[in-house]
């Protein structure tokens, strides 16, 4: 039998384990490790005496693979970017985010959705997770929107929306993980975040003040704030600013002298937030269950990457990436509609999965495709089918595959975002959420596909940074 | 995202070890927390000792990488305890009964195959970089300052152990369950519904 | 039946690896295809963890590099030591086979299943800097030079501060201000991209390079057939052979690349390198030589044939 049908049939044979309930990582890792096995085997014409041979060499390169892939240092990011997310909530910066973002801008109209827009932007400059973004907006602002009369089902949706805005914006533990998969610079991934993720909250919140102006009654605008009260709220989000400025400094240098590398960034950062975190007065019980909860989602995540690696160990010796994107550049397809169809797949695929569980799994064999369809790594912008070079393409689609899956975090029917939203209001009903995220989702389709048709918005910020 | 879910208690000999490995886990967990913090000191260190003491902490990348395991994978078992590892729980979640349990079963025990087999390899890759005819025992050494890698390397297949026990636990679980026909089985993680995870998801983060 | 070699080597095919695809192309051409070799570029292992997979049995054939892990190659890293002295390719090439065919070598290879095949012959690694060109010694003090082994000891000896990134890591550094220089050949400040962050090279500096061999798993060498073994043996001249003239276009083209991209070539005055070689490279043999005799290794006479293969071939006129 050839590599390549091996390769599919456990690839199949993974994907129904998934299907069947199987957790992802530990489905991956079995299916890596059956498809090693089975082609060497294959390999010894399926001899009974060697059978035992086949096994060990199996077993051995399969466990090399948690140590060797974990070992990195790239990779050390994601527990730091995690550990920031816990910690802000400690240092109170949610709340003074909130704060300061109504007192500011609540005055137009729907401005508390506005605001709320705003502070989940900025909170995301220093969480890495939606998820957990989503949840601490939920405590916070829709009570106040509620308040002053906002529809209960709107201000849910703005805030299940307005999480998912924390894997674009750097950190981001997804961008990470996507530079980590295809080999690509992580400082530039996290720079090329941040003009896509403020432009989605720019989408946001126009969408929600034509609302606002269309609909009378989805939420007044709240006004009455002094010149002073506004710059009272200042000082307590200020945090988040000097951590936004030491990713910024750390990730590219501007003045010409920077301070180091984005993962010393990300460590600098945490403990600025840490040291805010004692000022506010956090206690060593607390400090102890943020470690635990760092710990819980680190391993979650590292679990699905070891996992999925054996797998791609395997991919790489059954070689199939290369038989699938020799077989996508054979369509007889333009490259961009090719390209859509691979989003759109993504949009239905990520209606099931998991976000990183479906980046993981698909970009190891769809991200060689969509590199060969561009022309190849080291194309240049003038020969390539997108009109940009091979790096600035990996940076691109990226971001399109990391807004795809925040995409899915709030559609239907398993969108996490909108259960979590639902989940921290008892008078809120999971259609509720899902019926008032639905112009947002709306928006992220438009800002897709914006994204798409004009590259220059991801790509002008990482291509300065030369 | 993770399927965080509750596990019940009793009297059995079952519930019992089932309590008794917690601790270990937490242990392994908390491990796994306090070098993420380390690591953050670590960068602070290296930072301030390159920008304002033009003394940068040799071989910075080779203590990172050597911590990553720790971080990475010490935790494993005490995530799978709770069920908190991703996965799509729609179609055995529609399952109820005898039928839940065998598909539980079958799933944990090929787990339980996996890690088997991981801890046999992780184990030869560890043993391929001792040595102790050799200099501390090492037979691989990092990159910048050559350090021993060996003990980086153990980790691994002791998390493993850990999580084999584990699994070994809820496959007994699981068939007393399947044997037994019980509703609501003690030393498993119960699945909830998408909608419970995530409030136990939005409580994670508790008012302060 | 028909025999095929998984390969594992690293980045790009690029300079480094060009004997890698010669020997595959040779070995497949003089066996009418019998004898095939797939050659993968980073998909079976990672690059630090070839020699592993040659243990394991995972693939038939891989590249390394000394410096990744002395503690797995002890032996050869005599030829990452310090101002060797080699000047050229062809001298890079002489002294590794000598110590590939000493017996410590073949026996400490052999632990890892693994038999030494041929030599990936680096020119001397200088250094590539932003700012001010360096070209006195004085000027190393407090440097962070990205540099590995032997080469980063040596920095470390006249004060520099040797500072760890990983070779694709090396841009991003340099560009950051974490490293002010980077030591690499020629062929790797071209494919890592440190080249273009660059303001100058120094171009006689010559601290010493890195060694790194291809290897073969025993087990597989041996369960070749004779005529298979035979044209993979036949081949490595003729590999090693296209390496270095396809090495040589690219030192040819170098100065046309320092020009293009605007990188001043710095010249070191004789008495700057001589102070250089004074203070690092005999303290670093020294205490690699102690270090190995004291592992029950033959270090000083693994020093003494490097030495005298050196002189052979500079004799001989190579
Ligand atoms: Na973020
Ligand atoms: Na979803």
């Amino acid at each position: 039998m050839d590599p390549i049908t091996i390769g599919l049939w456990t690839t199949a044979g993974m994907l129904v384990m998934v299907v069947l309930g199987m957790r992802v990582a530990f489905a991956a890792g079995l299916a890596g490790f059956a498809g090693l096995f089975w082609l060497r085997w294959n390999g010894f014409d399926y001899d009974p005496a060697r059978i035992g041979k086949a096994l060990e060499i199996s077993v051995k390169i399969a466990g090399q693979v948690p140590h060797s892939k974990v070992s990195s240092q790239a990779l050390s990011l994601i527990p730091t970017f995690i550990l920031i997310g816990y910690l802000a909530f400690y240092a109170r910066l949610t709340t003074a985010l909130f704060e300061a973002a109504k007192r500011w801008v609540a005055w137009v109209p729907g401005g508390l959705a506005v605001s709320t827009v705003f502070a989940t932007a900025g909170f995301a400059a220093v969480s890495g997770a939606s998820v957990a973004t989503a949840a601490v907006f939920a405590r916070i602002a829709i009570p106040e929107m509620l308040k002053v009369g906002y529809n209960k089902q709107f201000a849910a949706g703005v805030v299940a929306a307005g999480g998912t805005l924390a894997s674009l914006i750097p950190p981001s533990a997804i961008l990470v993980i996507y530079a980590i998969i295809v080999e690509q610079d992580v400082g530039k991934l996290l720079l090329a975040g941040f003009v896509p993720g403020a432009f989605s909250a720019v989408v946001y919140a126009m969408l929600i003040i034509g609302i606002a102006v269309v609909f009378k009654n989805v939420g007044p605008p709240v006004t009455g704030f002094t010149w002073r009260e506004r710059f009272a709220a200042l000082p307590p989000a200020l945090p988040i600013v000097a951590v936004v400025v030491i990713i910024i400094f750390f990730v590219y240098n501007p003045f010409g002298d920077a301070w180091g590398t984005p993962t010393e960034g990300g460590a600098v950062g945490a403990f600025i937030v840490f040291l805010m975190a004692l000022y506010r007065g956090m206690r060593l019980s607390q400090l102890k269950e943020a470690l635990i909860e760092t710990a819980k989602l680190t391993v979650m995540i590292f679990t699905i990457i070891w996992g999925v690696l054996i797998y791609v160990r395997f991919l790489g010796f059954a070689e199939l990436p290369s038989a699938f994107s020799d077989w996508i550049t054979s369509l007889e397809m333009a490259p961009m509609l090719i390209l859509i169809c691979i989003l759109l797949a993504y949009a239905v695929l990520g209606m099931f999965m998991d976000a990183i569980g479906m980046l993981l799994l698909t970009l190891p064999v769809v991200y060689p495709a969509v590199m060969a369809l561009n022309g190849g790594e080291m194309v240049s912008a003038a020969d390539s089918a997108f009109g940009m070079s091979g790096p600035m393409c990996a940076i691109w689609f990226g971001i399109l595959v990391v807004k795809m899956a925040e995409f899915c975090l709030i559609t239907p029917p398993i969108g996490l975002n909108c259960f979590v939203v639902a989940g921290v209001r008892d008078d809120l009903t999971v259609q509720d959420v899902f019926k008032g995220v639905t112009p947002f989702f709306m928006a992220d389709a438009v800002t897709i596909a914006l994204l798409v048709a004009f590259p220059g918005i991801v790509l002008w910020l990482p291509s300065l940074a030369g | 995202m993770a399927g965080t879910s509750s596990v019940l208690e009793d009297n059995s000999v079952l519930s019992r070890l089932d309590r008794a490995l917690v601790p270990v886990e937490w242990f392994f967990a908390l491990i796994s927390g306090i070098a993420v913090f380390s690591l953050m000191f670590l960068a602070v260190w290296s930072v301030m000792g390159r920008k304002f003491f033009g003394s940068p902490l040799m071989g910075y990348v080779d203590y990172i990488e050597a911590a990553m395991p720790l971080i990475a994978i010490m935790g494993v078992s005490y995530v799978q305890r709770t069920g908190g590892h991703i996965r799509m729980d729609m179609l055995v979640g529609a399952l109820s009964g005898r039928a839940k349990w065998l598909f539980e079963l079958i799933s944990i025990l090929l787990i339980l195959v996996l890690i088997i087999a991981l801890i046999w390899g992780s184990w030869a890759h560890f043993d391929r970089s001792f040595d102790c005819a050799r200099p501390l025992c090492s037979r691989d050494s990092s990159i910048d300052i050559g350090i021993p890698i060996w003990p980086s390397k153990l980790i691994v297949p002791m998390a493993f152990s850990v999580l084999a026990l584990r699994l070994v636990l809820q496959a007994w679980g699981y068939a007393r369950a399947l044997v037994l026909g019980l509703e609501n089985p003690v030393a498993v993680p119960l699945i909830l519904t998408v909608a419970e995870q995530a409030k136990i998801e939005a409580d994670a983060l508790g008012d302060d | 039946a028909a025999t095929e070699w998984n390969v594992s080597v690293w980045g790009k095919r690029r300079a480094f690896t060009e004997h890698v695809e010669k020997l595959a192309e040779l070995v497949s051409e003089k066996t009418d295809g019998e004898f095939t070799m797939n050659i993968s570029y980073g998909g079976l292992s990672k690059n630090r963890e070839n020699l592993d997979g040659i243990s394991i049995g995972a693939f038939e054939m891989a590249q390394f590099c000394a410096g990744y892990h002395p503690d797995k190659n002890r032996v050869i890293t005599v030829l990452e030591l310090p101002f060797l002295g080699v000047e050229n390719l062809q001298q890079e090439v002489a002294v590794s086979n000598a110590v590939y065919a000493h017996p410590a070598a073949v026996d400490e290879m052999a632990q890892w299943n693994a038999k030494l095949l041929m030599t990936s012959p680096m020119p001397q690694y200088n250094i590539v800097g932003t700012g001010t060109p360096r070209d006195e010694l004085a000027e190393f003090d407090g440097m962070r030079v990205r540099a590995t082994g032997g080469i980063g000891e040596a920095f470390e000896l006249v004060g520099a501060v040797p500072t760890s990134v990983t070779s694709a890591e090396a841009y991003q550094a340099m560009e950051s201000g974490v490293v002010d220089t980077v030591a690499f050949a020629q062929h790797a400040h071209l494919s890592f991209g440190t080249i273009n962050q660059a303001d100058w090279w120094t171009a006689n500096l010559n601290p010493g390079t890195v060694n790194c061999p291809i290897v073969v798993n025993i087990d597989a060498y041996e369960s070749l057939s004779d005529s298979e073994r035979e044209a993979l043996d036949s081949s490595v001249p003729e590999a090693i052979d296209h390496y270095l003239a396809n090495y040589g276009e690219l030192l040819k083209r170098w100065d046309e690349v320092l020009a293009e991209k605007e990188v001043e070539k710095v010249m070191l005055s004789e008495d700057a390198i001589a102070a250089f070689r004074e203070t690092a490279a005999g303290p670093i043999r020294s205490a690699w030589i102690a270090d190995m005799e004291s592992q029950g290794l033959p270090g000083q006479e693994l020093y003494d044939l490097v030495e005298q293969t050196l002189a052979d071939a500079k004799a001989s006129g190579s």
